[in-house]
């Protein structure tokens, strides 16, 4: 009985903040003159109307869930891992080189090409949190600064060396991968892929890892209260490497998904531009970094981008509407945090803390 | 290699630099009360829009910049409102506000004006570019330093008044205690959130300038998104210059100068992306050797209270 009150508790400020975000978004519809019931009615069209427009949706959310539990991870265990953006594009440029010079059969070749780009994600990620564990310098700055240099770094490899010379279009991006190597369809003519598949498995994974394995606890207890956690036997800068590299390395995963499934090449600015991983990070900070609640919300998030298009296409109101509605969303689930802030502050007071 | 180093590359650093620097200085402030701003980006992106607007409506380019800095200074104020009043994680409300301002302006633009993408109307004067007299006339230096818009001359005075105000009057120290030690600024009387409330609608302004000169300065035209990462840029300025104002400035000269260069290389078809990238290198290896600053622990601090 007390789990199913928690849990409808959980739910409560979410559901909240879609509440005053679609009202704000009410708002902006009206100052522009449209009609709130239709405009709202064409944006659920536009996100779930359709099996063509639901498979669309999913298939814009599978990056933004894997980016999103790798964020969720990292917050779990009380890390800023900003760098998922760099983390992402350079996991996307290994998969892609991999998924093009590797030889042998396709199957051989999607897998490598999946590994490289966690691998390549995961390092570029555990490298700042090694910055962070031996030199003290702080993660949430470091990773920030990292997607800078990934994203120059990978733009500079597609427009150089690596530059597809076969096409007349000047575009700086790799030559095509063979087909054998895509990842395939779920259904015949839509845009969801198998990546979709590893994403909800990743979800569950990673549920069932945080709830029910040593290091799942380990991590929530450096997150939950880091001194704990060292009077426990953790050791801070161990975990912090082992819990950076996953973060990146599902950061690099969406990268890799992405261009196996829906770019089949990898193009300047193609992972950065629809902002995967700022969508992922608001994925994360709406569901309070539950992994469940994070695919829950990137899905949401990308029906919002989605729904948003349609929304656009059908009528006058234009799409940032959209983008109105995620910022109030997530403005409004960080006065949740002050709202357990609080709670926390008052339990200090009570047990005679002076802060 | 000639034709790379010449007086216009300096001359186009110093105006790629202005909306850096002021941005930065705005977050420097904020730094130093213990406030790690990540909203500048989202702040500079509503000061020029409204740049924009108030230049549209009145005609008038001083009304235009100060109708930016109100603006932004409203903006702000939602920053600090959420931050200091609601204790809310400074660095999630700030990545939140940019999303705000780029969803904001994007859909003004089109409730306003009715345009897709950018705006331009060519009755619309931006800001005059100043002769200086003497220096003008000063050989090289002269075509440098002169001939730039009123920001560009008026943010060196910032940069100035700003390091004066900060290490040499009293509220200059106040406005340090405050986030230096806050427990103990509070026990000598200083009111620590007005102090926070003041520097963060001081960043405000400063980050309305930003975006006037951005808008107003070079072209006189907005665009969705025209900031492009320039307030991180500004950010990383802030932590690079240690939240210093002189240091700020000579960090946000790197950067301006780089961006120029870029440009440059671009025009001899040499590859860009190092050069671009050098700042951001440089900053990791001046946070290497410049540590425990208060503000960086600040930084920390918002960070691992973040789950």
């Amino acid at each position: 009985m007390d789990k199913v009150t928690t849990a409808l508790r959980s739910l409560v400020q979410p559901l909240l903040a879609v509440i005053v975000g679609l009202a704000v978004g009410a708002i902006a519809i009206v100052i522009v003159g449209g009609s709130i019931t239709e405009t709202y009615a064409e944006m659920w069209r536009g996100a779930f109307g359709s099996f063509y427009f639901l498979t669309n949706t999913l298939t814009r959310a599978t990056p933004i869930i894997l980016i999103g539990l790798g964020v969720a991870l990292a917050f779990r265990a009380g890390f800023f891992n900003m760098g998922s953006e760099g983390q992402m594009v350079l996991g996307a440029l290994s998969a892609a080189l991999t998924a093009i010079y590797m030889p042998g059969p396709g199957v051989v070749k999607m897998i490598a090409a999946i590994f490289a780009g966690v691998i390549a994600g995961g390092l570029w990620s555990a490298f700042a949190g090694w910055l962070d564990a031996k030199f003290r310098m702080n993660l949430l700055i470091t990773t920030l600064l990292l997607n800078y240099i990934a994203t120059y770094f990978a733009a500079y490899m597609v427009t150089y060396p690596f530059k597809d010379k076969t096409g007349s279009a000047a575009m700086s991006q790799t030559v095509m991968l063979g087909r054998e190597a895509w990842l395939p369809k779920l259904f015949q003519g839509m845009t969801l892929h198998t990546g979709f598949l590893i994403a909800a498995v990743v979800t569950v994974l990673m549920f069932l890892f945080m709830k029910h394995t040593v290091k799942g606890y380990e991590i929530r207890m450096l997150g939950g209260n880091p001194l704990f956690a060292s009077y426990g036997g953790i050791q801070r800068g161990k975990l912090m490497l082992a819990s950076m590299f996953v973060s990146g390395g599902l950061a690099g995963l969406a990268g890799s998904i992405e261009v196996l499934g829906t770019q089949y090449r990898f193009i300047d600015g193609a992972l950065t531009s629809p902002g995967y991983a700022w969508s992922g990070i608001m994925a994360t900070l709406l569901a309070g970094s539950h992994p469940i609640g994070t695919a829950v919300a990137a899905i949401l998030i990308a029906a919002l981008q989605t729904g948003g298009m349609g929304m656009e296409r059908n009528t006058d109101v234009p799409l940032e509407v959209s983008s109105i509605i995620q910022a109030v969303l997530i403005l409004f689930v960080s006065a949740k945090l002050t709202y357990s802030f609080i709670k926390r502050k008052k339990a200090g007071a009570k047990n005679g803390r002076a802060l | 290699m000639d034709g790379l180093f010449d007086i216009s590359l300096f001359a186009s650093a110093l105006r790629t630099v202005t909306p850096i620097l002021l941005a930065a200085l705005g977050g420097a402030i904020c730094a130093r009360v213990g406030l790690f701003n990540v909203g500048l980006e989202g702040m500079m992106l509503v000061g020029a829009f409204t740049a924009i607007v108030g230049n549209y409506l009145t005609g008038n380019i001083i009304v235009a910049v100060l109708f930016a800095m109100m603006c932004t200074l409203l903006y702000s104020l939602l920053f600090g409102y959420m931050s200091i009043h609601l204790k809310a994680n400074v660095i999630i409300v700030g990545i939140s506000l940019n999303f705000l301002a780029l969803g904001l302006t994007t859909f003004s633009l089109r409730a306003i004006f009715d345009v897709k993408g950018a705006f331009y109307d060519k009755s619309m004067k931006g800001l005059p570019k100043w002769e200086i007299p003497v220096i003008k006339d000063i050989p090289y230096l002269g075509d440098i330093l002169s001939g730039h818009s009123a920001l560009v001359y008026l943010s060196i005075l910032i940069v100035l008044g700003l390091q004066y105000f900060l290490f040499k009057t009293v509220t200059g120290f106040r406005l340090l205690a405050a986030g230096e030690n806050p427990t103990a600024a509070r026990s000598l009387g200083i009111k620590v959130s007005r102090i926070q409330y003041g520097a963060v609608l001081l960043c405000g302004v400063l980050c309305g300038l930003a975006g006037a000169q951005l808008s107003l300065g070079n072209v006189t035209m907005f665009t969705e998104g025209m900031t492009a990462g320039r307030g991180f840029i500004a950010l990383v300025a802030t932590m690079l210059g240690q939240s210093n104002p002189l240091g700020v400035a000579g960090a946000s000269l790197l950067f301006g100068f780089m961006e120029s260069l870029s440009i440059r290389l671009q025009g001899f078809a040499l590859p860009t992306h190092f050069t671009m990238m050098v700042p951001y290198v440089v900053t990791i290896i001046a946070m290497f050797f410049f540590k425990d600053k208060s503000y960086m622990q600040e930084a920390r601090k918002a960070n691992e209270s973040s789950r």
